[in-house]
C-alpha cells in the first residue's frame, strides 16, 4: 500500500508540475490571471448556483414515497439539462449553419418528457413487482 | 487507523459538517463507499479522456521525433480516439456532479482550515475540483464553437489536463487506504456502514448509470453512426451540411472568396516544380477513397472522395521518397493555414488531393477546388483550398 501511495503521489506531483509549467510558461502572455479567475468562477458557479438547487430538490423529495425513483428521474433530467443549457443559449449565434443546427429548446423538452415517462414506467414496474412479492409472501406465510 | 487523522472518515460517514457546521446533512450516502463507487467511474472517464486527449494533441502537433511513426491505419484511428474523448468528457459531467454531491458535507466543514496539513489538503482538493469543473466546461463549450473566455482554448485545455490528472493522482494517493477499505461491497469499511443504506446506494448508482447513458445516447450520434437518429442534444447533425457533410470552418470564416479562386492553380514545388489548373488536374488519373472526416470537436463521418493521388503529384515533381511536405492553403490566417505532412501520409495510396466529394465537385465550404484527405488524421490537417505543396 505504501509503495502504491508513493508512486501515485510522485506521479501526481510530476504531472501537476508539468501542468503548472505549461500554464505559466507555455501560454500566451496574460493567460494566467484570467485562467485563475475562471477556475474560481467555476467553483463559485457550482457551489453557489448548483449546490443550493440540489439541496432544495433533496428537501422536496424527502417525504415522497418511492423517493429513490424520483431522485433517479431528477438526476437524469438534471444531467440532460446541464448538457442542453449551453446549446440552448448559444444556438443561432454561430456563423456556420452546420454548428447547432437544431432547435435545442424543443429537443431538451423532449428529453425531459422521455425521462418523465421512463421514471413513471420504473415506478409502475416497482409497484407491480412489490405487489407480486407481497402476494407470494402472504401465501407462503399461511401454514 | 489510516493515519490521515480524519476521524469523521473512519467513522464511515460525514455526520454533517463537524462541530459548529453551517448545515447538517441528515441524508445518508455522503459516505466513502458511495464516494468510491462513483469516484472510480469518474476516474475511469477522466483517465480515458486524458489519454485520448494526449493522442489528439500529438496528432495535431506531432513532436519532432514521433512524427514519422504516426499511424496511417486504421483510417478511422482519429475518429475513434476523438469520439471517445468527447464522449467520455460528456459522460464525466453527471459523474462529477454526483461525486461532488457525495462530498458536499466537506464543503461546510468549520473551521475552514485547521492547520497547515489540513490547509494543504484542502488546497489540493480546490485545485482538483476547479480544474475538473473548468476543463469539462471548456470542453463542452468548445464543441459548440463558443469561446467566452479571453485565453487560448488549446493552450489552456492542454495545460489543465495535466494539472487535473496530476491532482487526481495526488487525491488517489491521499485517499488510498480509504478507497481500499470501501472498494468491495464486503470490504472492511463498507461493512461498517449502516445496512439499510445499501439499497439506497444501489438505487443511486443505477440513477448515475442512467444519467451517463442518457447524456451519451443523445449526443454520441454525432460520431457513432447507429445512434445518428437519436442525436437530439449534440452540436452537429452529421447529415446536415453541404454535400451531406458538416463544416467546421466555412469559407467565409476562413476569408476565402470566389474571387480569390479565379485563376487558381495548384503549385507543386520540388526538383521539377510545376503548376496545374483544375481542368488539367481532372485529366489526370482519378482515384477514389472512402475516408472519414473526424473533427477535434468530436463529430465524424465517412465520405467518398475522389481526386488525384498525392503520391503521383509528388512523383511528377520528383520529390524525394522520404521528404516531408508543407501544404499551404488559400485561407488567410488561422493556425492551420500551413500544414505539415510526414512521408507515411504523403505516400499512402489512399491520400488524395480531392476534387470531388460524395459524387459532386467539392463545395466551396468543403475546400473547393481541392483539399487534402489522408487516412487517420484530424480534420484540421485535411487542408482545404490547397494552393501550394512544398518540400520541407
Amino acid at each position: 500500500m505504501r509503495t502504491v501511495r508513493g508512486v501515485l503521489g510522485a506521479a501526481g506531483l510530476a504531472l501537476l508540475g508539468c501542468g503548472c509549467w505549461l500554464l505559466f510558461a507555455e501560454t500566451r502572455h496574460g493567460t494566467v490571471g484570467p485562467v485563475l479567475l475562471w477556475l474560481a468562477g467555476s467553483v463559485a458557479a457550482h457551489d453557489f448556483l448548483l449546490v443550493p438547487v440540489v439541496l432544495l430538490a433533496g428537501l422536496a423529495l424527502r417525504r415522497l414515497p418511492a423517493r429513490t425513483v424520483w431522485r433517479g428521474g431528477l438526476i437524469v433530467a438534471g444531467s440532460l439539462t446541464v448538457l442542453a443549457v449551453p446549446m440552448m443559449l448559444w444556438q443561432g449565434s454561430p456563423a456556420n449553419p452546420t454548428v447547432l443546427p437544431l432547435d435545442y429548446r424543443v429537443n431538451w423538452l423532449l428529453t425531459l418528457a422521455g425521462t418523465a415517462a421512463a421514471t413513471l414506467l420504473v415506478l409502475l414496474l416497482r409497484t407491480a413487482v412489490r405487489g407480486v412479492r407481497a402476494g407470494r409472501r402472504h401465501r407462503n406465510g399461511r401454514p | 487507523m489510516d493515519g490521515t487523522g480524519e476521524h469523521a472518515e473512519n467513522a464511515g460517514r460525514q455526520p454533517g459538517g463537524g462541530e459548529g457546521a453551517l448545515v447538517t446533512f441528515r441524508a445518508g450516502l455522503h459516505d466513502p463507499r458511495t464516494a468510491t463507487a462513483v469516484g472510480r467511474l469518474l476516474g475511469a472517464a477522466m483517465l480515458l479522456c486524458f489519454l485520448t486527449g494526449l493522442v489528439s494533441h500529438v496528432l495535431q502537433q506531432p513532436p519532432g521525433r514521433l512524427a514519422g511513426s504516426l499511424p496511417v491505419r486504421p483510417v478511422w484511428f482519429y475518429r475513434l480516439t476523438q469520439g471517445v474523448h468527447v464522449a467520455s468528457g460528456i459522460a464525466a459531467i453527471p459523474l462529477l456532479l454526483v461525486k461532488l454531491w457525495t462530498v458536499y458535507p466537506r464543503l461546510f466543514v468549520s473551521p475552514p482550515i485547521r492547520g497547515l496539513r489540513h490547509g494543504v489538503e484542502r488546497a489540493s482538493i480546490a485545485v482538483l475540483v476547479s480544474a475538473t469543473l473548468l476543463q469539462l466546461t471548456m470542453g463542452l463549450l468548445n464543441i459548440l464553437q463558443w469561446y467566452p473566455w479571453p485565453f487560448s482554448f488549446r493552450q489552456v485545455h492542454f495545460a489543465l489536463a495535466w494539472v487535473l490528472t496530476g491532482s487526481l493522482l495526488l487525491h488517489l494517493a491521499v485517499k488510498s487506504p480509504l478507497i481500499a477499505a470501501h472498494w468491495r461491497r464486503r470490504g472492511p469499511g463498507t461493512l461498517r456502514l449502516p445496512e439499510d443504506e445499501a439499497a439506497d446506494r444501489r438505487a443511486l448508482l443505477w440513477s448515475v448509470g442512467a444519467a451517463v447513458g442518457a447524456v451519451t445516447v443523445v449526443s454520441a450520434g454525432q460520431t457513432v453512426t447507429p445512434l445518428r437518429s437519436l442525436t437530439v442534444l449534440a452540436p452537429r447533425q452529421v447529415d446536415h451540411g453541404p454535400q451531406a457533410l458538416p463544416v467546421t470552418k466555412t469559407a467565409a470564416e476562413a476569408k476565402v472568396s470566389e474571387r480569390a479562386l479565379r485563376g487558381w492553380q495548384l503549385q507543386v514545388a520540388g526538383p521539377r516544380p510545376y503548376a496545374l489548373t483544375l481542368e488539367q488536374l481532372r485529366r489526370l488519373p482519378q482515384h477514389h477513397a472512402e475516408l472519414p472526416i473526424a473533427c477535434v470537436e468530436g463529430w465524424s463521418k465517412m465520405a467518398r472522395w475522389s481526386g488525384v493521388r498525392l503520391r503521383e503529384l509528388l512523383e511528377r515533381a520528383e520529390v524525394p521518397e522520404h521528404a516531408s511536405l508543407r501544404v499551404v492553403s488559400l485561407q488567410l490566417g488561422g493556425a492551420y493555414r500551413v500544414m505539415e505532412m510526414e512521408p507515411q501520409y504523403a505516400r499512402d495510396p489512399l491520400t488524395l488531393l480531392a476534387l470531388d466529394l460524395n459524387g459532386e465537385a467539392l463545395d466551396l465550404d468543403h475546400g473547393r477546388p481541392a483539399r487534402i484527405i489522408a487516412p487517420g488524421r484530424p480534420g484540421v490537417l485535411q487542408t482545404k483550398w490547397v494552393h501550394r505543396i512544398e518540400v520541407l
